[in-house]
């Protein structure tokens, strides 16, 4: 067993952190919610600068203009495009890889920009539904793709580009398509946890950064056990929240029996460990904390909105559980089964 | 990345596997604390040891095999797969061993070492004070060098896990009052049937008893059993705590609750309530579930960077926080599928397992540094916050018990 980052990953993740931060950061999301059309406010670094930056379609095969990486590759690079709350999402990039495979036209426009994809999921808010050229979903068992159109209101996080989407109708890509759907689906759901996994780990640094500089009763609040402890709580969901992340991710690549699970697992820790990350940067900026100067509620409407995104935490979690209760139950049976 | 066996790792497995196979009747099989018998414990762990699989990471002049810690993940793997009971010389191995083969003379080295590794001998670490716990190097118990320069020990002990059964303990004294708290401490390996040595059993609120309290009365030591130089204690038991963060935070070990022994309890229940409290039960579970598999992931982050030399720093006592804080869950949640039962010590049935689970659990959040002490370390020494301010700093020993 090797469960650790090789090298070339950690490499990646240092490019990636590199043109992210070059390319977006929290003032950018900031200036989306300041806009005078937040719900249409193209977010920063963006589609065109994403797509040339090889990063976002990493996943892609080489042969259609893709980077002929992992899924962990792609996580890594995701991870680091949470930390400056960059948009798009590289959650619609991944689920389109997996969606259009065999169709290497489309992929090829996935690869090079000249189309961008955004995947529905039935009625809800679909994540980067806002400049779409073209939208993937499920009618019945086929797998659809064609323009619609979208609705867009108030956003909570105007860097997830969401909106209601009514499909037209489209070109079917593929017939039978359920069980293709259902695992893309686990893909975005990896990415988007690998998103969320640097948007908390970038708010507790912030959080731990102001512990250690703000003074209070003639010493650091970060000397305060109240405060210290607040943020060792999430720093210990942080790691276990990388673990499941890492481990889902190479579950997608190299054992998909272990994805379902896995997957639903790190959905629901991201969930609960963002929103915990997130409220305890505000709680230790005290009143600063909850102005609308401040970065921190940037990073809480992230975890605010990522919640209900391709299945809320409660969806999750009950997944999760079913699939551990299915397994310990076929456990007793065959227990059971040799007792007789 | 990867967590198939490398070829070395699986030929390790099969051997492991084989051998429990092999003797799977003496083994016995895991069953609740009450049924524990210690002479067939030391008889399990010799079997164990004989065969091989105890202390494989000790260097080989100790007794063991100088193997990997890889290689003792796969017995502890295959030794909790087969459902074979754990060792009863944990301690031991975990700690004071590895204080000995560190600190130790060549002589205690040879007289100890094997002995313990077979549970020829069982040892104890005798660290904890009633007005030292978590401030460990506040204890007060004192040796006094005499003019043959044997020790004299006295003060008491408290705290210390298998005392009642221990043939030997290391023991933290202090040596000198009249320097800063830290530097006056000296250790020692002390018989714990010497003459002068009392040993009470602690009953613990789940009704067990582990612990012991350790009254030490003018306990004569010869200087041969120092462990370090005089003066020089707390650089050995930081040898000993070290040691003990991997034991217990270590490989994604869970702690006090096994998930998927609770996973079978769950599925077996859940059938009988309402759909809306099997939705609730879920709920629960698959958050408690979804932590175990945080846990135990993280703990295989750790292992696999053990195994590329690194050592174990303080962020794996973060695996100690999160295991007490899912175990507790993982016992509510049990309990309270018992329905009625719930409330009473035992099932109808007659079994409990359950009951006493949850009434162990409290004591976890304190045993091997309070969780309190634990989130000071790692918010000091991982994420770099300013210390807790002290009241006993660039004083004696003397001037901060006055």
């Amino acid at each position: 067993m090797n469960f650790d980052l090789d090298d070339e990953q950690r490499d990646l993740a240092s490019a990636a952190g590199d043109f992210l931060r070059g390319a977006a950061s929290p003032a950018d999301a900031r200036a989306m919610l300041d806009s005078d059309d937040p719900a249409g406010a193209e977010p920063q670094p963006g589609r065109a600068a994403l797509v040339s930056s090889g990063f976002a379609t990493i996943t892609v095969p080489e042969d259609l203009g893709g980077g002929g990486g992992s899924l962990l590759d792609l996580a890594v690079v995701a991870e680091q495009a949470g930390r400056v709350l960059a948009g798009p999402s590289f959650v619609g990039y991944a689920r389109a890889a997996v969606l259009l495979a065999g169709d290497d036209d489309r992929l090829r426009a996935l690869a090079d920009g000249s189309t961008s994809y955004a995947v529905v999921d039935g009625d809800g808010p679909t994540l980067d539904a806002v400049g779409a050229d073209r939208f993937l979903s499920l009618r019945g068992d086929d797998l659809v793709c064609g323009p619609g159109t979208v609705t867009t209101r108030a956003p909570m996080d105007p860097t997830r580009g969401l909106g209601q989407v009514s499909v037209s109708d489209g070109d079917v890509v593929a017939t039978d398509a359920r069980l293709r759907w259902d695992h893309a689906l686990r893909v975005g759901r990896v990415v988007l946890a690998a998103e969320g996994l640097g948007t908390a780990a970038r708010a507790l640094e912030i959080g731990i950064e102001y512990a250690k500089e703000r003074q209070a009763f003639g010493r650091a609040i970060g000397s305060y056990q109240a405060v210290k402890h607040s943020l060792v709580d999430v720093y210990v969901q942080i790691e276990n929240l990388r673990s499941l992340v890492w481990w889902a991710a190479w579950a997608a690549d190299q054992a998909p029996d272990e994805l379902p699970l896995a997957a639903a697992a790190a959905k629901g820790a991201v969930s609960t460990t963002l929103q915990a990350a997130a409220e305890t940067l505000i709680q230790v900026h005290g009143g600063i904390g909850f102005t609308w100067e401040h970065d921190a509620h940037l990073f809480w409407r992230r975890a605010k909105v990522d919640r209900f995104l391709l299945g809320d935490d409660v969806g999750a979690f009950d997944e999760v559980a079913r699939l551990a209760l299915a397994a310990a139950a076929a456990v007793e049976a065959e227990s059971v089964g040799a007792a007789r | 990345m990867d967590f198939e066996d490398t070829p070395d790792e699986a030929a390790w497995r099969s051997t492991v596997r084989s051998f429990i196979e092999e003797h799977r009747d003496e083994l016995g099989q895991r069953r609740d604390q009450r049924s524990f018998d210690d002479v067939v414990s030391r008889q399990r762990q010799a079997l164990l040891y004989d065969g091989g699989l105890v202390g494989v990471t000790w260097p080989v002049e100790a007794g063991g095999q100088g193997g990997t810690p890889m290689q003792q993940a796969i017995i502890d793997q295959e030794m909790s797969r087969a459902g074979v009971p754990g060792l009863i010389n944990l301690i031991g191995i975990g700690m004071c061993g590895p204080t000995v083969i560190h600190h130790g003379s060549d002589d205690q080295k040879d007289r100890y070492l094997k002995r313990l590794l077979r549970a020829d001998d069982i040892w104890c670490q005798l660290f904890s004070e009633p007005a030292s716990g978590s401030d460990l190097a506040a204890l007060r118990t004192k040796a006094v060098q005499t003019e043959d320069g044997s020790w004299r020990i006295s003060g008491q002990k408290v705290w210390t896990t298998l005392a009642h059964l221990a043939d030997y303990g290391i023991v933290l004294t202090r040596t000198d009052p009249d320097v800063a708290k830290h530097r006056g401490l000296t250790m020692f390996v002390v018989p714990m049937k010497a003459e002068g040595v009392t040993v009470r059993p602690l009953r613990q609120m789940s009704g067990g008893a582990d612990f012991n309290e350790v009254f030490f009365d003018d306990v004569v030591v010869p200087d041969s059993e120092r462990l370090g130089d005089v003066g020089d204690g707390w650089r050995v038991a930081l040898t000993t705590l070290m040691s003990e963060r991997l034991t217990l935070g270590g490989g994604g070990t869970e702690i006090g609750m096994s998930a998927s022994t609770v996973a079978e309890h769950v599925a077996r229940q859940i059938g009988g309530l309402s759909s809306d409290r099997q939705a609730l039960v879920r709920q629960d579970f698959g958050r408690a579930y979804v932590d175990t598999l945080g846990i135990r992931y993280t703990g295989y982050r750790l292992l696999s960077a053990i195994s590329k030399g690194a050592f174990p720093g303080p962020e794996a006592s973060a695996g100690k926080l999160a295991g007490t804080k899912v175990a507790r869950d993982l016992a509510d949640l049990s309990v309270r599928l018992l329905g009625d039962d719930a409330a009473y010590a035992e099932t109808a049935d007659g079994s409990s397992s359950w009951q006493d689970a949850q009434a162990g659990l409290p004591g976890m959040a304190i045993a091997g540094g309070t969780n309190e002490v634990l989130r000071n370390v790692l918010g000091e020494r991982v994420l770099g916050l300013p210390a807790e301010p002290r009241a006993d700093k660039g004083i004696t020993f003397k001037e901060s018990i006055r």
